[in-house]
């Protein structure tokens, strides 16, 4: 049975479409329905804020869809955009496009539910702040849908980009790897993300004199637990925009193939304990706002070292694509 | 293209390098974090205590990072000597 | 679609080397240079007590974050290097607000801006580490907690680098191109000024703080 390019194509655009909306499911409804187990704790306290905190959990598991959806955009666009079929290696690129995207909105979506629900029993504990606790609640799964722009970002550029003019044979594991890389190393950065944003929202309900010092601590802590997706995005793009020469070998698309693996899960673990560690700090940040600077630099601390198993996949990732 | 079992082991070996620095750093990377966020709370009930707690979780993270190290070698060792 | 990735390019040839210049980001780093300048006239022209909006606008950013960095680093050091903290802030921010305008784009659209700008925290974090601690005690910094870990102390620093600039390139150049495609698919009025408003405002205004944040911080972290 022999596959003419075309058909081979649209094989690979259904796939991937399948791959991107069925893994894109998974973070976004696990998400929301933490927030809304939250929500009805929150009313189970106090009846009486039942329409205000049924609107809060409205609000924070519309962020929380937003990782779907963009897993939604990239599946029509797989399943109905007509592409033009110059190589077999489209085929690989829109796989690779599904396979990113669907793993970059597992984290984000999950990571998003956290802040909804701490919101919405902060409303139920703190009914005088809930203005500002849904403000935060919208800056803290903002930033923690961020890995999931990465992976469309990601996504978007194999779709649309041309690679028709490169060599086959090593280019197919490069693009591959390239979905690998950014999809996967998204996970863990947005379970952080949410982790630390969901810490900021129960200590301002606690204690909401120290709103300013606890968003900024979440703010820097979030960031910081982004980097692997950072660095995910970084190998992606590597992967992407080299060019390779013609290889006549398994041994070439292998190295590349292995540079995706590598970066795509190391990025995994390190992302989850940044946000461990963040959800700690801006915990204590928020019972204790006189040792905020002690608290932040110990987070640093302790971020930086757990991050260098990141930077150890990210250096045998770079090694794999420029050395082998 | 045909495979040649030179060429295979070295494809072998570089995919194995991918997949033991990538499987590698989960585990220390939520270990050492875990350690982390309960060294900022322990800094929180105390912080005048901040640097002998950072100095236990420097120590608890290094022997934490261990694991992380040997799939450093297995990789660069796949890598450069297989 | 294909203008995602172009760049519109200005080649000057000086010896055999290929000077080239990014026109449209030049071009929009002038305005925003230009409209920050034109602002800093206007808040501080005849100061009163009674102040007139920009100045108003001018006294909020400048407290606010004189007292960020005096959270982070001490009282003398804070006085130092807030101006550039506060400098840096403002010019992200409005760069970052400038897709919002329709024929505008962002300067930190082009890798090269926030790049530039991380490799400046950089160099001015590791001079103010060198200048307080002397050059012995921050060589013996790289070589914690055991000698063999210098070229990992080394890649984590350059890693910080990377990541504090790609964060901002990647968040930015990422709201654009789904400003684009989505636009492309919807023809509508309805969704894309939405969209523009929350990854031009709301991202932009969020990364710019978490930018100029972590430059505070990768100072103080090396002042210590």
């Amino acid at each position: 049975m022999t596959l003419d390019i075309p058909t081979a194509v649209k094989l690979a655009s259904y796939a991937g479409a399948g791959i991107c909306m069925g893994l894109g499911a998974i973070g976004a409804a696990l998400g929301e329905g933490y927030t809304a187990g939250l929500a009805n704790q929150g009313i189970s306290r106090d009846p009486k804020r039942s329409g205000e905190i049924v609107k809060t959990m409205l609000v924070g598991q519309a962020v929380a869809e937003s990782a779907g959806i963009f897993s939604l955009v990239i599946a029509i666009l797989l399943l109905f955009l007509g592409f033009p079929t110059t190589s077999m290696v489209s085929a690989m690129a829109f796989i690779a496009a599904g396979l990113c995207m669907g793993a970059g909105a597992i984290g984000s979506g999950i990571g998003s539910g956290y802040p909804g629900g701490e919101a919405c029993l902060g409303i139920s504990r703190q009914p005088a702040v809930s203005g500002r606790l849904t403000t935060n609640m919208l800056i803290g799964s903002a930033v923690c849908q961020t890995p999931a722009i990465f992976s469309m970002v990601v996504a978007l550029m194999l779709l649309f980009l041309d690679f028709g003019k490169a060599p086959v044979s090593p280019t197919w594991a490069a693009l591959l790897g390239a979905g690998i890389s950014t999809g996967m190393a998204a996970i863990g950065s947005g379970l952080g993300g949410g982790m630390a944003a969901g810490a900021c929202c129960q200590g301002i309900a606690r204690n909401p004199e120290t709103t300013g010092q606890v968003t900024t601590t979440m703010l820097v802590g979030q960031a910081v637990s982004q980097t692997p997706s950072i660095f995910g995005l970084l190998v992606s793009f590597i992967l992407m925009f080299k060019s390779y020469p013609e290889a006549a070998t398994l041994a070439a698309p292998m190295a590349l193939l292995g540079a995706g693996i590598s970066m795509g899960f190391g990025g995994i673990g390190p992302g989850i304990g940044n946000g461990l560690t963040a959800q700690g700090a801006v915990t204590w940040v928020a019972r204790k706002v006189e040792a905020s600077g002690v608290l932040t630099r110990t987070m640093l601390v302790g971020q930086a070292v757990s991050q260098s198993t990141a930077i150890y996949a990210m250096v045998v990732s770079l090694v794999l694509v420029f050395v082998v | 293209m045909a495979i040649e079992g030179a060429d295979l082991i070295k494809a072998a070996a570089f995919i194995g390098a991918g997949l033991a620095m990538g499987f590698g750093a989960i585990g220390p990377g939520v270990g050492e974090g875990f350690a982390a966020g309960k060294a900022c709370e322990a800094i929180g009930r105390k912080p005048e205590e901040a640097g002998l707690l950072t100095r236990t979780m420097l120590v608890g993270q290094a022997v934490s990072e261990s694991t992380g190290i040997y799939s450093l070698v297995v990789a660069l060792l796949l890598l450069f000597v297989v | 679609m294909e203008d995602l990735t172009e760049i519109p390019q200005f080649v000057i040839k000086i010896l055999g080397f290929n000077l080239v210049f990014n026109v449209e980001t030049i071009i929009m780093t002038w305005i925003v240079m230009g409209v920050l300048i034109f602002f800093g006239f206007l808040a501080t022209r005849k100061m009163h007590f009674l102040p007139n909006p920009f100045q108003v606008v001018g006294e909020f950013l400048v407290g606010g974050f004189y007292n960020l960095t005096k959270d982070a680093l001490d009282e003398e050091m804070a006085k130092k290097y807030f101006p550039l903290i506060c400098g840096l802030f403002m010019f992200l921010l409005l760069s970052n607000w400038l897709g919002i305008i329709p024929k505008l784009s962002e300067p930190t659209k082009d890798l090269n801006t926030p790049l530039g700008f991380g490799i400046m925290g950089f160099f001015i974090a590791h001079h103010a580490g060198i200048k307080t601690k002397g050059v012995k005690n921050y060589l013996n910094e790289y070589f914690q907690p055991i000698f063999f870990m210098a070229p990992l102390n080394v890649i984590g620093e350059l890693a910080k680098v990377v990541s504090i600039s790609f964060r901002l390139y990647g968040n930015i150049l990422g709201g654009s191109i789904i400003i684009l495609i989505v636009s492309h698919l919807v023809y509508g009025l309805l969704l894309p000024p939405f969209l523009i408003c929350f990854f031009g405002l709301f991202v932009g205004s969020i990364q710019a703080f978490v930018f100029t944040m972590l430059t505070v911080v990768y100072i103080s972290v090396q002042v210590k």
